[in-house]
């Protein structure tokens, strides 16, 4: 697995200097609460490449938000909409209510909940 | 302009086997957009692997995601969790996995042929199609103790070996079974009536297969051929036991029938060849150590790729454990491919979609 930590300003430049729709599978977007921050995580494999998984990192803060890749990765809503429900984080252009009732108020895979 | 409508279907639906809601707007009764909604059957599973369970009796928990791939939950949880603890497993023990990974997928692609052939109107190619699965079901009661939810592979290793009498019994089975598939082959190509109805329905193209990162059986009979099974040989030596990958072009209804049909052959003949030439070692690898680093590991599941990515932090007890059902991937291409498709076809192109909500919600 090839990781690539970088700051929550520039991944989204960088997945789009990465990402070519021929070449590259999107597999899911991931978060993981570390206490004071959340590390969000974008996964991709390559068609050409069957063992290389490359993993774009990049920790926030509760607060922040998580700009949307949906321009670049029109199918990357789902995972979004998942991560918004499921770890109560904001991100650009995404609303709660797909996993969970559109009312549901804490991110269940957030630590404190 | 035409007045449009919207219907909706589901959660529950006389067509749809899933808790999974869809809102389509139509005109002239062809379908112009359609919304997907999957909120109803979330269980908090992964919440529950990182905060109540110890990780080796995680694999049982992540076995009742689905009951009907649960043996590739409980591989792919396994395999992930060795990465953490930094073990190999026996070489017997990747064998009797890819054989019942392979009964599975025999199961459930029949079971998705099944649901196809009763939501395009042929009740009785349901029950036939029907008819034959339960051989599966009785051979994967045989090899792991149960029809669903086999707790077969667990961390280390796999919890039953197989008998020489399980094995004859498979081998007897399968003779069998292969006229009958190739019955069922006949019957889904030839028909008249039903490959009319399912040809060109609920089409998507190579290029929009790609451009919405589709897995599965609903990606190769699009023609991208993308199969995990092509790309784990380091967990499990798919190539040894002859595994081939199956595409189709026409990405439509039809071609998913022949993909899982073709598939099924794929599936007979790796199993023959793991039962005849199962190698002889233990069964598990037995460790006291911890879980550290994160890993993840893709596993191909009947309905394509399964993800799994575990953090672990020396402790009993896993950091995080994040699951991604194929469905999950699939459900903007699910959206994209009703468009332009009449109304009549919605059952047929949901049943070829195979949808797991049970996986995808967990």
């Amino acid at each position: 697995m090839k990781r690539i930590d970088t700051s929550i300003e520039n991944v989204k430049n960088e997945i789009r200097d990465f990402y070519h729709p021929g070449l590259h599978h999107f597999i899911v977007m991931n978060a993981v609460d570390l206490g004071e921050k959340i590390e969000v995580q974008w996964f991709f494999s390559n068609y050409t490449e069957p063992y290389e998984i490359t993993v774009f990192c990049a920790s926030i803060t509760p607060d922040v938000e998580v700009p949307t890749i949906k321009d670049i990765i029109s199918s990357a809503w789902v995972a979004e909409a998942e991560l918004t429900d499921l770890m109560n984080i904001k991100i650009e252009n995404t609303e709660k209510g797909f996993v969970l009732e559109p009312d549901f108020e804490t991110g269940p895979l957030r630590k404190k909940n | 302009m035409s007045r449009q409508y919207e219907i909706p279907v589901g959660a529950q639906h006389i067509s749809l086997l899933e808790p999974l809601h869809f809102k389509f707007t139509t005109e002239n009764e062809r379908i112009v957009n359609t919304t997907a909604n999957v909120f109803y059957v979330h269980r908090g599973i992964e919440k529950a692997c990182c905060t109540k369970f110890k990780f080796r009796q995680v694999s049982f928990v992540v076995g009742r995601v689905c009951g009907l791939c649960s043996i590739s939950h409980t591989t792919a949880y396994s395999q992930v969790a060795e990465k953490l603890i930094k073990i190999e497993v026996p070489r017997r023990a990747k064998y009797l996995r890819m054989l019942v990974i392979e009964l599975d997928r025999i199961h459930s692609h029949l079971l998705c042929l099944s649901h196809v052939a009763e939501n395009s109107g042929f009740e009785a190619l349901f029950m036939k199609t029907m008819e034959y699965r339960e051989a599966f079901m009785e051979l994967l009661e045989a090899v792991c103790g149960n029809r669903i939810q086999y707790d077969f592979s667990i961390v280390g290793g796999v919890a039953r070996d197989l008998s020489a009498r399980v094995a004859q019994m498979i081998r007897d089975r399968f003779k069998i079974f292969k006229p009958q598939l190739d019955e069922l082959v006949d019957i889904f190509q030839n028909n008249w009536s039903l490959s009319l109805k399912n040809k060109r329905a609920g089409a998507i193209t190579v290029k929009d297969a790609m451009r919405l990162n589709v897995v599965g059986p609903f990606a190769r009979a699009a023609g991208l051929a993308i199969d995990v099974r092509n790309e784990t040989e380091d967990l499990l030596p798919w190539k040894e036991v002859g595994f081939k990958i199956v595409t189709e072009t026409a990405g439509d209804v039809y071609a998913r029938n022949l993909v899982r049909l073709r598939e099924i052959y794929v599936s007979l003949r790796i199993i023959e060849n793991v039962i005849n030439g199962l190698p002889e070692s233990a069964l598990i690898t037995e460790t006291k150590a911890f879980p550290d680093g994160e890993a993840v590991v893709r596993l191909e599941a009947p309905r394509g790729e399964l993800f799994y990515y575990a953090k672990g932090n020396k402790t009993q007890v896993l950091e995080r454990l994040k699951i991604k059902a194929p469905t999950f991937s699939n459900i903007s291409a699910m959206v994209e491919g009703f468009k332009g498709n009449e109304y009549g076809s919605v059952p047929a192109i949901i049943a070829s979609y195979d949808p797991c909500l049970s996986c995808t919600a967990r």
